[in-house]
């Protein structure tokens, strides 16, 4: 396998991998600012989360409804993951090799889980659009889609928690960046979330 | 045997100083140095009365009078010994390494009371032969660092004299937790064994005791023995080096004696990590190992062994590696052959017939077991040692609705 991801090369020790965040399509929808740490062209992108955390890596777990073969010279795949609250825009090109060789192969529709890097566009219409470049996908069971709803859902709300009383950077730097964020609504999004998942 | 006397001793040596002893320790130390090493009693109360002067931080009132002068080559006991002093030392040579170069004449360790230090007699200096074993007096050597540690230099301005002196020396071993770079004694168990990652490594693995566990390594050398795993040793003035912030004990040069029974270690305790697998690493599924005893390291394609070379009688394994992820940190996971076998239902002679019938050979089970495995949620439980799990169970997450009323009942409720 000639998979080494770039993020696998390990300086002696002092690596550590950026953690996967858990987030749900409605709030990754309403990211809006991007940033590096790092002056280096290799240095971690992050997005800012509504609920104020950074997220170089998401993983989400949903449905795979569609995906699209792009490019001629250049070939790669977008699809889209549904989760309880909205969609993932995901994409594999030419860099993602394996990625894009395991989405090519996947019969919509799938439960599929994926890790990835969201990356913040803004379109020439000046709309924003958040896309996830997969690092890995696979096809899973219905099971695995409900915890990751229940993960997603706890972790959503440590974030609200946090964000109430919380003083870290991020949390400030979301409260600037995202200053009509109403935590109320986003508590009314995990609830919906949860109240789809069929006993 | 009663050791209350001899700590009453102790006790009153010290109120005099105003310091108050724990009793129970002092008979403890006393037991240990009298019961398990074979120490005089004489000998032991004045170990352990050295050491806790050491402790209380109380200048020794030895015979020669004023410690503390501070001059330029001022005596000093080996503990105060700091790096850019010159120095004259009066210890015992109690260990000697293969010089690393011709420019050595001669590598070891001194000891004394106090501690012990590393040293080095350089060929140039011209510098009569020490013997292991034997007390001598080292006039005007020079304190330097190398690799962080104290290291004694002799050199052509340094008088070395024996000295007509027999006294053991037998160094109180420290609790795990509390070895720090230079020289260190120890008493605890090899807790597990690695793969050597060196031709010249003889052994690497782990020791531990109730406080703590930190790496070791032998390397190859004449007349040098394997530690058993499971069993307990003492390990006199091995070489505590520090590496990335982590302590590692170097015992090739060390006096290890080997002990009956068992101590407690702290095994970290066994941690459980629950998670989503994001991520199945390169050299996973079926693998080939080296069938030379010992060695056991994963084989190239070519069958080739880094140490052994080709080996066309390999043995296979199974074996995953990759990353478990729960939303804040991400764990580097290995997992042996039952644990594998155990979470992807496919076995060993299942993935050797994949191996060797399907076309796409051992990628194939690394292709079916990502199928099974990759973003899938699972808890592990196992070993977390230099950043990885070492992963002894690994189980499939299941729903539970319970979990789901209680977020439910979060999300729902009033903040």
């Amino acid at each position: 396998m000639s998979s080494t991801a770039p993020d696998m090369g390990r300086r002696d020790g002092s690596f550590e991998r950026e953690p996967a965040r858990r987030v749900f399509a409605s709030e990754l929808r309403e990211c809006r600012y991007q940033f590096k740490v790092g002056e280096d062209e290799k240095s971690p992108t992050f997005v800012l989360l509504p609920t104020g955390e950074r997220s170089n890596r998401i993983f989400v777990s949903g449905t795979l409804t569609e995906k699209t073969r792009q490019g001629e010279q250049n070939i790669f795949y977008r699809g889209r993951v549904i989760d309880p609250t909205g969609t993932f825009f995901i994409m594999a090109g030419s860099y993602q090799p394996e990625a894009m060789q395991q989405l090519a192969k996947i019969e919509t529709p799938a439960f599929v889980a994926v890790t990835g890097k969201p990356n913040l566009y803004q379109k020439p219409d000046g709309s924003f659009l958040v896309s996830v470049r997969v690092e890995a996908i696979t096809v899973v069971d219905k099971e695995t889609r409900d915890l990751w709803v229940l993960d997603t859902a706890a972790h959503t709300l440590d974030r609200l928690d946090a964000l109430a009383t919380g003083t870290s950077p991020d949390i400030v730097k979301a409260k600037e960046q995202y200053p009509t964020l109403d935590p109320a609504v986003y508590r009314k999004i995990v609830y919906d979330a949860l109240a789809q998942i069929k006993m | 045997m009663d050791y209350s006397e001899a700590t009453e001793r102790i006790s009153r040596k010290f109120k005099k100083s105003g310091n108050e002893i724990d009793r129970e320790k002092v008979e403890g130390k006393l037991r240990r140095l009298i019961e398990e090493f074979g120490v005089q009693p004489a000998e032991a109360e004045r170990s352990v009365s050295n050491e806790l002067t050491k402790e209380f931080n109380i200048q020794p009132a030895g015979p020669q009078g004023s410690p503390g002068a501070g001059g330029a080559t001022g005596e000093k006991v080996i503990a105060d010994a700091r790096p850019g002093d010159w120095v004259t030392l009066v210890g015992k040579v109690v260990s000697l390494a293969a010089p690393a170069s011709p420019a050595i004449a001669q590598s070891g360790i001194l000891a004394d009371e106090s501690g012990a230090i590393r040293f080095v007699v350089w060929t140039k200096s011209n510098a009569p032969k020490m013997k292991e074993g034997t007390w001598y007096r080292i006039e005007s050597a020079v304190v330097d660092e190398y690799k962080n540690i104290p290291n004694l230099k002799v050199h052509s301005g340094t008088t070395i004299t024996e000295i007509d002196k027999t006294d053991p020396l037998i160094p109180a071993p420290s609790p795990v937790k509390e070895l720090r770079p230079g020289i260190g004694s120890v008493r605890a168990k090899v807790i597990q064994e690695w793969d050597a990652t060196h031709d010249r490594m003889l052994q690497s693995g782990l020791l531990g005791d109730e406080t703590g566990t930190v790496k070791f390594v032998i390397w190859k050398e004449q007349g040098k023995e394997k530690l058993a795993v499971g069993s307990v040793y003492s390990i006199f003035y091995a070489q505590v080096d520090e590496f990335n912030e982590r302590l590692s004990l170097n015992i090739t040069s060390a006096t290890i004696m080997q002990e009956d029974g068992d101590i407690a270690t702290a095994t970290g305790g066994d941690v459980v990590v629950r998670g989503a697998i994001v991520h199945i690493a390169p050299g996973s599924g079926i693998i080939k190992r080296c069938p030379v005893e010992g060695c056991n390291r994963a084989l190239s394609r070519q069958n080739y062994c880094p140490i052994h070379e080709i080996q066309p009688k390999f043995v296979y394994d199974l074996r995953i590696k990759g990353w478990l992820d729960d939303g804040e940190k991400t764990h580097n996971l290995l997992l042996k052959r039952d644990v594998v076998e155990a979470l992807t239902g496919i076995n060993l002679d299942q993935a050797k017939e994949i191996a060797e019938n399907n076309p796409l050979g051992m990628d194939e089970v690394f292709l079916q077991m990502r199928e099974k495995v990759l973003g899938r949620y699972v808890a592990c439980k196992g070993r977390e040692i230099e950043n990885r799990l070492l992963v002894n169970t690994c189980e499939r997450m299941h729903f539970e609705s319970g979990e789901h009323a209680k977020l439910l009942n979060r999300a729902g409720g009033v903040p």
